[in-house]
């Protein structure tokens, strides 16, 4: 029975993300540049003279690049390059395993946790798997044989790695608040509204977010592909389906930075001003127990699924405001304010939770 | 000192405001969400209810833009009332032409015109859309219309002949009456 929730619960967060997210992302991105250029966007594929606002062109799209050639250059390292798409596409996918969508519910006498592996160590899984999407561009851009795709994957590295050590020093600030590494504890400790962690580390949220877009290697932060200098970067000398891996991680980073950073410092699954207990008590006089907790299982989850939605959405809106930063200014940032800034974070809520 | 020479005096250094940088990258995305709700909400009346769109963007091959009058397009052929070509090949155009790209064949015809073109070739890809053929022509039998799509794939398939160039005069009424207008003050 637990093996039956646990595949159900996999099977829910994979279809949503690899299924639903990813493909229609590529609309949103493509749609959602549109409107804020005041231009109408694609519209083109149709089936049968429907073109629903543009949304067979994710189709359209995976038919072409399923079709298309894949090509491995001269003197390149054939399996490198092929495994290289993989290894981006995974870390992102697996880091979703210890985010919670939702709360703790009891059904039938059975406690249901809607996260997919609780782990204690949550947080240091999430770094552990950040740092492993490094891999990914590097290996990509030396087995491309390729002198642009080299100084991509070198770009890609260094500021990966210099954005990792702000990343991880910010998020010192919230596990100190919330005492707890787990983000299910995490999670459960911003039921009170003022409790959220944008209240409680509002610097933290700032500097987390912007060296989570520093590690998804989108604009601004896009040196590492930077069309305008070095042409493509890492994913230079790809084609067809692995071409497109490349981006399917990156939106399932947007995804899972949306997640990291719903739980975080957005409440989780939480509603603002209503509690856990207070919904159930609520549901539970007109429909019994069980219904009630299935209930606010489902308005948890949507509820979490809407504030990653609109991450997704400031994400992208971000993606599309403001310009690329030059590759010193990028390094200035990450190592001459986040990481001082981060350090002054832990400080200053390190004394505030002495005297309080 | 030349004329029309404007200094703007560059701020040198950004303001502390400006440096914290966070305060202009939300002023900049306040910018951009506010066209994005705008346009969003715009498009779901015009969804729903096929109102006019907020946004001015057309679905080209939909939708076109209504060009002036002036606006000089590919040079047509006027076919009269009678359906018979207005034009009496006195080859006017085809010595105005800057470009070379009319030729024309005169030939005899029993009409009271007397003299008509057998063959009357424009080459598109050579053509410049000055517009000076219809400015010099005589009996109004050349004029530049409004379309403008003549890309393809073969150029000889833009070499157009008679057949082609041929355009009932009542789709042609605005450019008449805008040549007229346009060259009546000349007095010719």
């Amino acid at each position: 029975m637990n093996l039956i929730i646990d595949l159900t619960k996999i099977l829910f967060i994979f279809t949503l993300t690899m299924g639903v997210f990813a493909p229609i992302l590529g609309w949103v991105e493509r749609k959602q540049s549109a409107l804020m250029q005041d231009r109408i966007g694609a519209n083109r594929a149709d089936i049968f003279g429907f073109t629903l606002i543009g949304l067979f062109h994710p189709l359209a799209d995976a038919i072409k690049l399923i079709t298309k050639e894949d090509f491995i250059p001269q003197g390149a390292n054939k399996i490198m390059h092929t495994i290289a798409p993989f290894i981006s596409l995974v870390p992102p996918l697996i880091a979703f395993a210890v985010i919670p969508f939702g709360g703790e519910y009891i059904i039938n006498g059975r406690k249901i946790s809607l996260v997919i592996a609780d782990l204690d160590v949550g947080l240091l899984y999430i770094f552990a798997f950040a740092s492993l999407a490094i891999y990914g561009p590097v290996i990509a851009g030396w087995a491309s044989n390729n002198n642009w795709s080299l100084l991509g994957a070198l770009r890609a590295s260094a500021q990966m790695i210099s954005y990792e050590v702000a990343m991880g020093l910010t998020v010192i600030g919230v596990f100190m608040v919330y005492g707890s590494l787990k983000l299910t504890e995490i999670g459960a400790g911003q039921e009170e509204f003022f409790k959220w962690g944008i209240f409680l580390q509002p610097l933290g949220f700032f500097m987390f977010l912007t060296s989570a877009l520093a590690e998804n290697k989108r604009i601004p932060f896009d040196v590492a592909e930077g069309e305008s200098e070095i042409v493509a970067g890492y994913f230079l000398e790809y084609s067809g389906m692995k071409f497109i891996m490349f981006y399917m991680a990156e939106y399932i980073e947007i995804i899972t930075i949306s997640g990291i950073v719903t739980t975080l410092f957005f409440g989780g699954w939480h509603i603002p001003f209503i509690s856990t207990n207070a919904l159930i008590s609520f549901f539970s006089l007109l429909l019994g127990d069980t219904l009630a907790n299935i209930i606010t299982m489902i308005i948890h989850i949507g509820v979490f699924f809407t504030k990653v939605i609109f991450f997704i959405w400031l994400q992208m809106t971000i993606r599309w405001t403001v310009p690329r930063f030059r590759y010193d200014q990028i390094m200035k940032l990450g190592w001459k304010i986040l990481l001082p800034l981060s350090l002054l974070n832990i400080l200053v809520t390190g004394i505030v939770i002495l005297l309080t | 000192m030349a004329i029309g020479i404007l200094k703007i005096k560059r701020k040198g250094k950004m303001t502390f405001w400006e440096r914290i940088y966070i305060p202009e990258i939300l002023r900049g995305i306040a910018i951009t969400s506010c066209h994005f709700f705008i346009n969003l909400l715009g498009f779901i009346p015009h969804i729903l209810f096929n109102n006019e769109r907020k946004i001015f963007t057309l679905y080209y091959p939909e939708e076109r833009v209504k060009y002036p009058d002036a606006y000089r397009g590919r040079p047509v052929l006027v076919l009269g009332d009678n359906g018979v070509e207005k034009c009496v090949a006195c080859g006017l155009c085809e010595k105005m032409c800057p470009a070379l790209c009319i030729s024309i064949q005169p030939g005899e015809t029993k009409l009271s015109k007397e003299r008509y073109p057998e063959g009357f070739t424009i080459d598109q890809a050579r053509c410049i859309v000055c517009g000076f053929c219809e400015e010099v022509c005589p009996k109004e039998a050349i004029l530049m219309s409004q379309d403008i799509e003549i890309a393809n794939y073969n150029r000889k398939e833009i070499l157009y002949k008679k057949e082609d160039l041929l355009v009932p005069e009542k789709d042609l009424r605005m450019r008449q009456g805008f040549v007229r207008g346009a060259f009546a003050r000349w007095k010719y």
